[in-house]
């Protein structure tokens, strides 16, 4: 009996044993066979997955430290709709906060795109707007029966970063916008798009839960302090406001910089945009070249080049300022006559008279007498027809035509030398006039001040562009133009302060013929004479309270420089010459 | 004497359940060291992926304090706003000064304020590199890579 049990057991041991024996035969060959490869490569590719990590995009402030773009967040709201329960409470709630469509709404719940489960409703949401729905949602939840779902179970909320610009439409032609896609257009958002946008890292990301991993560490995009002030803007802006309407003018720009540096201090421009609602570009601007026309826009500066003109003159030795001619009123140059603004004789001037009076017959005299090769030639060192380098996209190149050009006559010389025939940007003219104010060396313009990455900031040095003209020449034109200036009883003087500057009035081609009563009125000017801290350029468009510069753009260049001059903590001249005694 | 005690030594050593019991006692001790492999290794794996959790939790933490503080800092600069700053001023009964009614003053030792200075000491730099396999690799991945280097070798 026991020797039958025993060999029972043994057999169904021995049974085991093989079926065990089976299996673990069976799990190898499994494990070993083509399929289970096949399987297994399966298998790695949904092991691990890719995923992209953006980076917050860089900030940027103005030279004191205020920002001017930053992030914020906001939400972006849609249905998970394996989970909704009750698609009218959604569709109500989401339409009341966020003002949309109730039966746009509660049709695309109800009849979402096929094999989709999660369906978004709205993007970029405010955050006030969100919390709101997040809280009905919670309290709907308390309020339901136990065990029961809320109203609005299946609503989500997904937070992400959005540019933001606190001060609206403070320096929008500066800074420039970022869409929603993340890409900057205009200004300093298009220019340092790549550095502020930062470097989005991809690491393989294991989809088991339990395996650890480490979120790589994704450095923002590089922070960005520009030269830029402030307070400075929002007066420029201000006082540009206030000239368009008092003067009647279509548009107009003030432009600010130290002329030592190239430091931009401020650009207003009459058409500015909320940056916070990029999407009304098109309300606003025609085309690309109005959205910073103190950069893009090229037109034809009039008397105001007439300062390059006079550079010219005085560094190759043609005239000095007590060169004295006989103005008759007008002059022949290829076969065209040239007139003065007034069309009347002014008799003998010397130098001086020739840029108070803004005489075009002179003018042409000196360029007649150094010669085209000579003039254009400064004109070319002086950066006309170039672009600046300034640090904004959209830059224009402008346009000065040369001898042996198709397009240039004998008469262009002439008409050149007081600035018709010519197209620059406001830009354009200050980095050229920045010679005259820094002692002969020009100044390349530009907007960013520093740049901050990784806790480190990084300044950027002034850059030039050569120098078109000596020092002494400047310096003798700087005293020429500030004489000019007072002799005259410019409107454009600014108490307690030496300025230098020049008026503008050009005609505007329309047609392809001047009209008289349509003119570009500007004014540039930089002081104090003896420490040029400042250069502001004024340009108004079609002015129709005066057409004339000198009664237009000099009484707001005079305007901007007494604000500049507070702003900048500038002290008046004899306050700065007891400091230098000292 | 001595006889039949070896006989009952060497009867007591070949008696069959006395290896029966030699085999249970192995199969047992297997059983015993298995189990505490696996205590173990279970004990070490799932205390990694507590750590891997909590290390992702502080990561998300840290990207929601970071959110948190741009939009802190946006929400001041919209409070200090030139715009919002001016309109306060004037409730407050500041007008723009006039050019004539400053007066300044040479004070000894002033130096006009510079631009603004972001340095700060750098971040350590942290890269997906630096957590050695030790710390994220599991006991099968451990003998799999083994195995795999002896092949190789």
């Amino acid at each position: 009996m026991r020797q039958q049990y025993a060999r029972r057991m043994q057999v169904l041991a021995s049974a085991m044993m093989l079926i065990a024996l089976a299996i673990i035969v069976q799990l190898t060959r499994i494990q070993n066979s083509p399929e289970a490869a096949v399987f297994r490569k399966q298998a790695e590719n949904y092991a691990y997955e890719w995923k992209t990590f953006y980076p917050n995009r860089g900030e940027i402030y103005d030279r004191n430290g205020r920002l001017l773009a930053g992030q914020k967040t906001v939400y972006e709201i849609g249905v998970d709709l394996k989970t909704v329960t009750d698609p009218h409470a959604i569709a109500f709630a989401v339409s009341r906060e966020l003002g949309l469509n109730y039966d746009n709404l509660m049709n695309v719940i109800q009849n979402p795109p096929e094999g989709i489960s999660y369906l978004v409703l709205a993007d970029y949401v405010e955050a006030q707007q969100a919390l709101n729905l997040q809280e009905l949602k919670r309290a709907l939840q308390e309020q339901a029966a136990e065990g029961a779902l809320g109203g609005l179970t299946g609503l989500q909320f997904k937070a992400h970063p959005q540019r933001s610009y606190p001060e609206n439409a403070l320096a929008s032609n500066i800074l420039g916008f970022v869409n929603r896609e993340g890409k900057g257009y205009f200004g300093i958002e298009e220019n340092y798009d790549n550095l502020l946008a930062g470097n989005p890292v991809s690491v393989l990301i294991p989809t088991d839960p339990n395996k650890a991993y480490e979120i790589p560490r994704v450095p923002d995009g590089t922070t960005m302090i520009l030269t830029i002030n402030r307070d400075l803007q929002a007066a420029a802006e201000e006082i540009l406001d206030n000239a368009l309407t008092q003067y009647g003018a279509q548009d107009g720009v003030i432009a600010i910089m130290n002329p030592q540096n190239g430091e931009i201090l401020a650009i207003a421009v009459s058409r500015r945009m909320d940056l916070n609602n990029f999407w009304n570009y098109d309300s606003i601007y025609d085309n690309a070249t109005e959205f910073n026309p103190a950069i893009s826009k090229t037109y034809e500066p009039g008397s105001v080049l007439k300062i390059l003109t006079m550079a010219a003159a005085l560094d190759t030795n043609t005239v000095t300022p007590n060169t004295t001619y006989l103005d008759t009123g007008s002059i022949l140059i290829g076969g065209v006559t040239i007139q003065n603004w007034d069309r009347n004789p002014w008799g003998v001037q010397n130098m001086i008279g020739c840029l108070q009076h803004s005489l075009n017959v002179c003018m042409v005299n000196l360029a007649t007498q150094m010669g085209a090769n000579n003039f254009y030639a400064y004109m070319d060192a002086f950066g006309l027809g170039h672009l600046t380098g300034i640090d904004l996209a959209g830059e224009a190149t402008g346009r000065l035509k040369m001898p042996g050009d198709a397009d240039w006559y004998p008469v262009d010389l002439g008409t050149n030398s007081f600035g018709q025939g010519v197209a620059v940007t406001p830009i354009q003219m200050m980095a050229a006039a920045s010679a005259v104010a820094n002692d002969g060396r020009m100044v390349t313009p530009h907007v960013l001040y520093a740049m901050v990455r990784d806790g480190r900031q990084y300044n950027v040095p002034a850059q030039f562009a050569g120098s078109p003209i000596s020092s002494q020449t400047a310096n003798t034109l700087t005293e020429m133009l500030a004489l000019s200036l007072e002799a005259e009883s410019s409107l454009a003087l600014v108490p307690g302060y030496r300025v230098a500057g020049k008026t503008g009035t050009a005609e505007i081609p329309v047609n392809g013929f001047y009209d008289i009563s349509q003119t570009n009125a500007s004014f540039i000017g930089w002081g104090p004479v003896d420490d040029p801290q400042f250069m502001i350029y004024v340009w108004l468009e079609r002015p129709t309270a005066s057409p004339w510069g000198s009664e237009t753009a000099a009484p707001v260049f005079s305007e901007m420089a007494q604000k500049t001059v507070i702003l900048l903590d500038i002290p008046p001249d004899f306050i700065r010459q007891q400091i230098a005694s000292q | 004497m001595n006889i039949p005690n070896i006989n009952f030594i060497h009867a007591y050593r070949i008696a069959p359940w006395r290896v029966q019991r030699q085999w249970i006692g192995n199969a047992l001790l297997a059983v015993v060291v298995l189990a505490l492999v696996a205590g173990l290794y279970l004990n070490v794996t799932s205390r990694t992926a507590i750590a891997g959790r909590e290390i992702q939790d502080l990561m998300n933490a840290i990207a929601i304090s970071q959110q948190a503080s741009s939009d802190l800092q946006t929400q001041l600069a919209s409070l200090t706003s030139v715009s919002a700053m001016e309109q306060r001023a004037l409730q407050l009964g500041f007008r723009p000064v006039q050019p004539e009614e400053l007066q300044y003053l040479i004070v000894p030792g002033y130096v006009a304020p510079e631009p603004i200075n972001f340095s700060s000491n750098a971040l350590p730099q942290l890269s997906a590199l630096t957590i050695p396999p030790e710390y994220n690799q599991s006991l099968l991945d451990w003998l799999d890579e083994r195995i795999a280097s002896r092949r190789i070798q």
